[in-house]
């Protein structure tokens, strides 16, 4: 096993996983309102699923999408319709709708083989609307803009209802997503992806075929935030187009960037940051602001969010992983640290 | 045959209003651009803004004046263009300088997010409630024969026409335009000839936030009621500038105009007889993005880049 694995230690990572299984128990331990902070916590799972997705294109390949959430909701809604419809087994439809959101990845991409850039934001952000609109016109499967309630996932014979099974189910996805994604960043697709990033002529002219490279990133992509929307669709038990807005989209991207782009534990740190100060941090600060101004928690989170990620970009443009990156060279030397560096 | 026919003139000049009002924005994000690279996703959030700030003059000076008259108009326009180059300024100091060779991710990503603070904090400041902006030509219409026209569509037609042909004789027969031009073709060559780019990048940021407050002004009284919704507004000029060809400023002008036609005719008239195109009249401009970076990448004035290694 040496040599694949040398340039990282990874005794810690079974630890972690252990931490992660644990948790809930330590919460209800600990805290009265443990529900809560399961709730939160299995939110800010699914966002870890598709934004480790988000980071494989965005990050890695440099293919910015400012439309992610219209994956989320085609796998959401795919999902519920054919699980609540179609009657397909909960299990099935857990292969079944990442599927499909990776043919919408497909499609988008086509467009993706000749754009870069700004122009690739335009798009995937004009398919965030385009898609949003068309679930809202397929009104006798979806029932519009109304919504649509989704049955609880049921696995192996159980359903799984609360907030605790959640959490056990996201969990266990979550880890498989996290293992997969630094599992295709290490491979010779990653490495790939990474060449096309850095500069598209010199990927091409060492033989990294551009198209096939580029829809598989967009591919690999859907997949995953397919699988969140699966997840999302089944444990918040009702879905509607309102959950799938443009503002979700960029607020993906926000959480890759803080975390620190291109790095799936960067993306996994960032959404845990976004996700935990959104819902334990925010609603604190919201009653503090209600003495002075008379405003909705809304707006009040996003001046927070724009804040945090402009600050990010100007001053810490590696974001949380490239802090904690930086830290750790900073003690490894310590010292002898040439000052200059670590600033 | 007839009743179709003037339905859709009367569609083309009120297209044309709205078309206008993108080319605007179109126009002030384009210059900015060219200028210095940088792409600005909060041009539709400057218009808001601007007409948040056009609307608090006409209403303090309501209160102070009583009846509205053509001066409390202009006084507040006066107010308005004083806030927004300050605001230019401002702009250029904490987007400009921090981000100029920065990759274009972070430049996005930077816009974006000081689009969603602005909308915030004029959430916060604005309250909730949307406000009822007032028009200086109330809802007066001129009968041009049997076509009717609203004196608003006019004078947002006239202003944005008098706009551009101001901008046409800045941007070519001042020295500061000719600084702004060469500063947009060459910024070191610029530099080494004596022109002050840093001075440049500030006014080109002027200039685009005096448009889309300009712009912002002449929509609000269109929409009826103005809230912070109305940024989201200016991401439809991103449709209009790739359709013209990102980057050129005519195509900026014409783009926009032809998005906007298309999207009332969409609206109306083809809404009325074909019952699918009614699904899709609000993603439109979108489709037609994504139809001309499919056909043609570089829209209808664009000049083709060849990149190097």
């Amino acid at each position: 096993m040496k040599g694949r694995y040398e340039d990282e230690n990874l005794y810690w990572i079974p630890v972690l996983i252990i931490f992660v299984f644990l948790l809930p128990f330590i919460l209800k331990g600990l805290s009265f309102s443990y529900k809560y902070y399961l709730f939160v916590l299995n939110m800010a799972g699914i966002y870890i699923i598709l934004n480790v997705g988000l980071d494989l294109l965005s990050g890695f390949t440099g293919l910015l999408s400012l439309g992610h959430a219209a994956f989320l909701a085609v796998g959401a809604y795919s999902s519920a319709i054919l699980v609540d419809q179609f009657g397909v087994p909960f299990a099935l439809s857990l292969i079944l709708s990442p599927l499909v959101a990776g043919l919408f990845g497909f499609v988008i991409g086509f467009p993706a083989l000749r754009i870069s850039g700004m122009y690739l934001g335009l798009t995937t952000m004009g398919f965030g609307f385009i898609v949003k609109r068309m679930i809202i016109a397929f009104r006798e499967w979806t029932h519009g803009s109304g919504g649509l309630d989704v049955s609880s996932p049921v696995l192996f014979g159980y359903t799984i209802k609360t907030d605790w099974n959640n959490y056990f189910l996201i969990y266990t996805f979550v880890v498989i997503a996290v293992v997969a994604g630094r599992r295709i960043a290490k491979s010779k697709i990653g490495r790939a992806f990474m060449a096309i990033r850095d500069s598209e002529q010199a990927a091409e002219a060492a033989g990294i075929n551009l198209a096939k490279y580029k829809m598989l990133a967009f591919f690999i992509s859907g997949l995953f935030a397919g699988f969140a929307g699966v997840l999302f669709a089944h444990t918040s038990s009702f879905i509607s187009t309102d959950h799938f807005d443009i503002l979700l989209s960029i607020y993906f991207i926000i959480m890759i960037l803080v975390g620190g782009v291109s790095s799936i534990y960067g993306a996994v740190l960032g959404t845990l940051f976004i996700v935990l100060l959104d819902n334990l941090f925010v609603p604190l600060l919201k009653d503090q602001i209600h003495f002075w101004f008379n405003t909705q928690a809304g707006d009040i989170q996003s001046l927070i969010f724009g804040l945090i990620m402009f600050l990010f970009i100007i001053f810490q443009p590696m974001g949380l992983y490239g802090m904690w990156l930086k830290m750790r060279i900073y003690w490894k030397l310590f010292p002898f640290n040439p000052r200059q560096r670590f600033t | 045959m007839t009743d179709l026919f003037l339905g859709l003139t009367q569609e083309i000049i009120s297209g044309i209003a709205l078309g206008s009002i993108y080319a605007l924005i179109a126009l002030g994000f384009t210059m900015i651009f060219k200028a210095t690279e940088v792409v600005n996703f909060a041009q539709g959030e400057l218009m808001m803004v601007g007409a948040y700030v056009n609307f608090f003059f006409v209403t303090t000076f309501l209160s102070a004046a009583g009846t509205p008259t053509a001066w409390t108009f202009l006084v507040a326009l006066g107010g308005s263009m004083i806030f927004s180059v300050l605001f230019g300024y401002i702009l250029d100091f904490i987007i400009n300088r921090p981000l100029k060779d920065e990759p274009i991710f972070s430049v996005i990503m930077a816009t974006l997010s000081l689009a969603i603070i602005i909308r915030a904090v004029v959430a916060i400041i604005a309250g909730p409630i949307s406000l009822m902006p007032f028009s200086p030509f109330g809802d007066s219409a001129i009968s041009f024969g049997t076509i009717i026209v609203s004196v608003l569509d006019l004078s947002i037609i006239g202003s944005a026409i008098g706009l551009v042909i101001i901008f046409y004789y800045i941007f070519h027969y001042t020295r500061w335009g000719i600084a702004m031009q060469a500063t947009s073709e060459d910024p070191i060559a610029a530099q080494l000839m004596g022109i002050p780019i840093k001075r440049v990048y500030a006014l080109v940021w002027i200039f685009s936030a005096v448009v889309a407050t300009l712009s912002g002004i002449l929509l609000a009284p269109r929409i009826a009621l103005l809230d912070t919704t109305m940024g989201f507004l200016g991401l439809k000029a991103f449709p209009a500038a790739v359709l013209g060809g990102f980057g050129s400023i005519p195509g900026a002008i014409v783009g926009g105009v032809i998005l906007g036609v298309i999207e009332t005719v969409s609206m109306g008239t083809l809404s009325f007889h074909f019952q699918w195109i009614k699904e899709i009249n609000d993603i439109i401009a979108w489709i037609v993005l994504i139809a001309v970076l499919m056909i043609k990448p570089d829209g209808l004035f664009g000049v083709e880049k060849v990149k190097k290694v």
